[in-house]
């Protein structure tokens, strides 16, 4: 008998969306990735009251996909299909090349109507990847989207039996008696639907975060953007010029920084941390660290009752302290005070105080005088609980420690450097004032080497096994530059390939090939030093020339890897989110949704995801933003509804689920006079630890029920139902 | 200083340039090594070990099947094998690991054991006594300096340390990971310093000497090139001596400086010692006992400096 269909009033549908919930403070989301499509629909309809046994007959509709040459090619689909008819409460059994499809969704449409079924089984590929199309094909059909269940033959059964046919079909027979006896048993269920905050988080503040968090204030979204060093920017900040157009990137990212700094929906958290997640898409309760500055805003002044008070970025503290430091903004080529701001261009313009370093003389707070009063030295961390919709991590990359690959003497050559530490020095507004010089002895260099790959594309172990994807584009960049600004320097850069992949990037190429650069193809082998002169000897196999040769520079710039900056995993952990085998953040599909990530509600910007340059990070960026900003402007998400249920009627109130359960979700409650179990729908994820356990059998784990699982456990050992 | 009682023993496996041209390594070994707290017994009947770059560029086969009969030897014993030269280790270490992983390798080898009534079992592990130095396990460089009476102060020598101990890497397993380093490693210079001595880091260290491989033997003069090459970069620091922990290395830089003097003209003077012979003079065995002068190039300028 059918089930009867439920009215609804539907808004537009909305782009398809990961709705998976994301789990708490410190636990990994369980389940895998399967992204369900869902509609924000209005109110939430009620879970129906749970019964054991379906109304009435079951009549299920297996439907055979071929998947092209994928499923047909192993297994003879013919035998799968006969056997299939045999199969208790199969009332209709049909194949078609690509169930996927319009028409072979059609065909799905047509039998439920034709045959009154009741249940829809469709073996084929992997839930992860069609489950929603088919719970769809289902609800379109006038059922229940979850009287629908999938067999895998496909990614568990054809692809890895290519070569068995016999075993190859036996086992999908037996897939789809599993599958047929738990579609017997379905039951309808009805996501639940939660309101989104409307507030969004962007965790860094480099030009991928900056422009996320632009975009979102533009939505029209409150964003909190969080930045854990004392300025926005980025690597961005650090760069002299950018490929191709040779624009100064403080220039173009300053205006950028600005808009940030004044934008009316951003709330800018600087010199702060994300420290504790709990929630999920929708509601997340965020919990910042917000570190101890030392110095006071304004506005937190004036909280403090300083009127007119607070930090103008005058500077006056940093003249009198007596602390002297590496500046990181620098790379450590020039000194900073204990405290400091990175660079004259820094927003917020808000001293910072490295306590680590700063030894509460106290000089600075005389400097800075009774009227402005901006510091504290006892200012203490502040933690500040914010709740969001959504979140985007944008957090961006480190060089890999090239010290590593000892070949190249980083750290033992005083004139190796790698190519962030030449930006500083060629920038007009680094330690030398843009005046390239050699570490050793402050001479302006005549021919430099560039290593290309410098620990990329290393499968030593040592090395990264990816490609860093900018560094061929910056190491043409640098090559100008020093044809540019030392007439006579000659550039020599050793390569394996010259990766220009991007818009005007190849005529780039062109443009320092015809300015005089040498190119030599060849990964390099060994650095080795003159003791006297300090020069580095340079050799590589000359795969052009089809020879090993040695050339004499008087600097080598390593163009070293990049990895993810290093509290990204302690971040992403928080958010539940994975990291890939090459250590970047996951994203929920390589081709189709590189922003998203397997956790509802939280994406992905920038670097974090992968090795990018500028434009791909803003692009990237946007997207991240624009996907964000789709749950905050629906007002609510669907939940599946996989939650656990209480039998009220056999719980015995003893409260040992409670403890067990990884999320929180569930409670002891007075009804009727005694204590039951309640389950707080929206945080759980029905991983099935209370369901497993209760002595009593009085939960109920719906779309997994013990009924269920039976009759996939006896149709499988037993042949059918018992 | 008193003897330490021998908490080691090994089977002393001696290779063929350390007895028959520089013994002083064989008795230096031996003396320094007793006073370490390592026992170094003869391991009688050994032949050639066989010298990986002449043997293996010919008959991988025979190069399995002699070392296989060193192995098998020690393994009567019942005693693991400790040597002094980089190329024996080639043969000697290298065989035995090939051997334990590799069931066909074993049995082709056991055929031609049998004739000789010997079985290769893979009982026996193969260690340089440089690595014995170095692992504070056996000794270490803390030991080494408290067992020395004649520290070598002011001595500047810098290290050579071969190719056929840690290459090729991807073959290599040490008990100390530090030993896995080929591009720059520094053990050997501790090992130096807790000599008292001075060591000095020079271009291109890891070069190889020129000797291994069968070059040495099939090409004198390209061989001559390469160690001339390592001169000259250790001439560019100035160094009072090389130590070297492969006898084979020695043989090349220090009767190859006399052939360079022949045939490029240009002469060094800079003694060879191996690091056995080093740590015997610190522990103050006279240089007769350590067969200096039996050297090629004299060891006198520096003698004088150290003593």
């Amino acid at each position: 008998m059918m089930t009867e269909k439920k009215a609804t009033t539907k808004k537009a549908p909305s782009k398809k969306e990961d709705t998976k919930k994301v789990a708490p403070v410190k636990q990994e989301v369980k389940k895998a990735a399967a992204p369900a499509a869902t509609k924000a629909a209005p109110a939430a309809a009620p879970a129906k009251a749970v019964s054991t046994t379906p109304e009435g007959e079951s009549r299920i509709g297996v439907f055979i996909c071929h998947c092209g040459t994928n499923i047909a090619g192993s297994m003879d689909i013919e035998a799968v299909q006969e056997a299939s008819k045999k199969i208790p409460h199969v009332a209709y059994v049909d194949n078609y090349k690509y169930m996927c499809s319009m028409p072979g969704q059609t065909v799905i449409n047509k039998a439920v109507h034709e045959h009154k079924l009741t249940g829809v089984v469709v073996a084929a590929c992997t839930p992860r990847l069609h489950e929603p199309t088919f719970r769809t094909a289902t609800k379109d059909s006038g059922l229940n989207p979850f009287r629908f269940e999938m067999a895998n033959i496909r990614d568990q059964n054809s692809w890895v039996h290519m070569h068995d046919r016999e075993g190859s079909t036996d086992k999908a027979i037996d897939a789809i008696k599993i599958a047929v006896a738990k579609a017997a048993l379905l039951q309808d269920l009805h996501p639940k639907s939660v309101p989104v905050e409307k507030a969004a988080m962007v965790v860094g503040a480099g030009v991928a975060g900056m422009q996320a968090a632009l975009d979102l204030n533009a939505a029209g979204i409150k964003t909190y953007l969080i930045e854990s060093d004392m300025s926005i920017g980025g690597r961005m900040s650090q760069l002299d010029k950018t490929f191709p157009t040779l624009d100064c990137s403080q220039c173009i990212l300053t205006p950028k920084m600005v808009d940030v700094g004044r934008a009316e929906n951003i709330e800018l958290m600087t010199w702060s941390e994300v420290h504790e997640v709990e929630g999920y898409i929708g509601n997340f309760d965020v919990t910042i660290r917000k570190k101890a500055r030392g110095v006071m805003t304004p506005k937190e002044a004036e909280a403090k009752g300083i009127v007119g008070g607070g930090c103008n970025g005058c500077g006056d503290c940093e003249n009198v302290c007596p602390v002297v430091k590496p500046n990181e903004f620098e790379i450590g080529m020039k000194p900073r005070k204990a405290i400091y701001i990175n660079h004259p261009q820094v927003v917020p313009l808000i001293y910072t105080i490295d306590f680590n370093s700063c030894v509460k003389c106290g000089l600075c707070v005389t400097a800075c005088g009774p009227e402005k009063r901006a510091i504290d030295l006892e200012m203490k961390d502040e933690f500040i609980k914010v709740k969001v919709g959504t979140v985007i991590l944008a957090t961006g990359y480190d060089i890999f420690p090239i010290e590593n690959k000892q070949e190249w003497g980083y750290k033992r050559y005083e004139n190796v450097i790698t190519s962030l530490e030449f930006e500083r020095l060629i920038c007009a507004s680094g330690p030398t004032g843009g005046h390239l010089v050699r570490p050793s002895d402050g001479e302006t260099p005549k021919r430099v080497a560039f290593v290309l790959c410098a620990g990329s594309r290393d499968n030593t172990g040592i090395g990264k096994p990816y490609c860093s994807r900018f560094c061929c584009m910056y190491s043409l960049k640098h090559a100008h530059q020093i044809i540019e600004k030392i007439p006579g320097c000659v550039p020599y850069l050793f390569y394996m390939d010259i990766r220009s992949f991007g818009k005007m990037y190849e005529e780039f190429y062109y443009r320092i090939q015809d300015e005089g650069a040498k190119f030599i193809r060849g990964r390099v082998a060994n650095i080795l030093e003159d003791p006297k002169t300090k020069n580095l000897h340079v050799y590589t196999d000359d795969t052009l020339l089809n020879r090993p040769i040695d050339v004499e520079v008087d600097l080598v710039v390593l163009a070293a890897a990049i990895q993810p900056k290093a509290d990204t995993n302690r971040t992403r952990k928080l958010f539940g989110v994975s990291c890939s085998m090459d250590g970047w953040l996951l994203e929920a599909h390589p081709k189709l949704n590189p922003c998203g990530t397997t956790t509802a509600g939280v994406f992905l910007a920038g670097a974090c995801q992968g090795p990018k340059d500028i434009p791909d990070t803003v692009a990237s960026a946007e997207g991240a933003a624009s996907a964000a900003s789709i749950p905050i402007h629906m007002g609510a998400v669907e939940l599946e509804p996989y939650f656990a249920m209480c039998i009220e009627e056999k719980c015995a109130g003893c409260g040992m689920c409670v403890n067990l359960c990884p999320y929180s979700a569930l409670a002891l409650v007075e009804k009727n006079g005694r204590q039951v179990m309640q389950v707080t729908e929206a945080k759980c994820k029905g991983c099935g630890t209370c369901g497993g356990f209760c002595p009593g059998g009085a939960i109920w784990m719906q779309h997994f029920t013990t009924p269920q699982i039976c009759a996939q456990i006896d149709a499988f050992l037993l042949g059918g139902e018992q | 200083m008193s003897e330490s009682e021998s908490n080691f023993k090994f089977a002393f496996y001696l290779g063929c340039i350390a007895p028959n041209r520089y013994p002083g390594c064989e008795s230096a070994a031996i003396k320094t090594c007793k006073k370490l707290g390592i026992e170094l017994l003869p391991l009688k009947g050994a032949s050639c070990c066989p010298a990986p770059g002449a043997f293996g560029s010919i008959d991988l086969n025979v190069w399995y099947a002699m070392a296989a009969r060193n192995l098998v030897l020690a393994e009567q014993m019942k005693m693991d094998i400790a040597l002094l030269c980089n190329g024996c280790y080639k043969s000697i270490w290298e065989v035995n690991h090939k051997l334990k992983h590799n069931q066909d390798l074993r049995d082709g080898v056991n055929e031609v054991l049998k004739e000789i009534d010997m079985e290769y079992k893979g009982t026996i592990n193969v260690y340089h006594i440089a690595e014995l130095l170095y692992n504070p396990k056996y000794v270490g460089p803390e030991k080494v300096r408290d067992s020395i009476t004649n520290p070598l102060t002011g001595a500047r020598i810098a290290v050579h340390y071969g190719c056929h101990l840690t290459k090729p890497h991807k073959d290599r397993e040490f008990e100390d990971e530090v030993m896995l380093n080929t591009e720059h490693p520094v053990w050997m210079e501790d090992l130096v310093a807790a000599l008292g001595a001075t060591p000095v880091e020079y271009r291109n260290k890891m070069q190889c000497c020129g000797a291994g491989g069968g070059v040495r033997g099939y090409d004198l003069v390209h061989s001559l090139d390469i160690t001339n090459e390592k001169l000259i970069n250790l001439k560019e620091v100035g160094v009072d001596a090389l130590t070297d922990i492969c006898p084979f290395c020695q043989l090349q830089f220090d009767r190859g400086q006399i052939e360079i003097q022949e045939k490029f003209g240009v002469s060094y003077n800079l003694p060879v010692l191996h690091y056995c012979e080093l740590l015997g003079l610190a522990q103050g065995m006279s240089p007769q006992e350590l067969g200096l002068d039996l050297h090629g190039i004299s060891c006198e300028p520096f003698l004088q400096k150290v003593l």
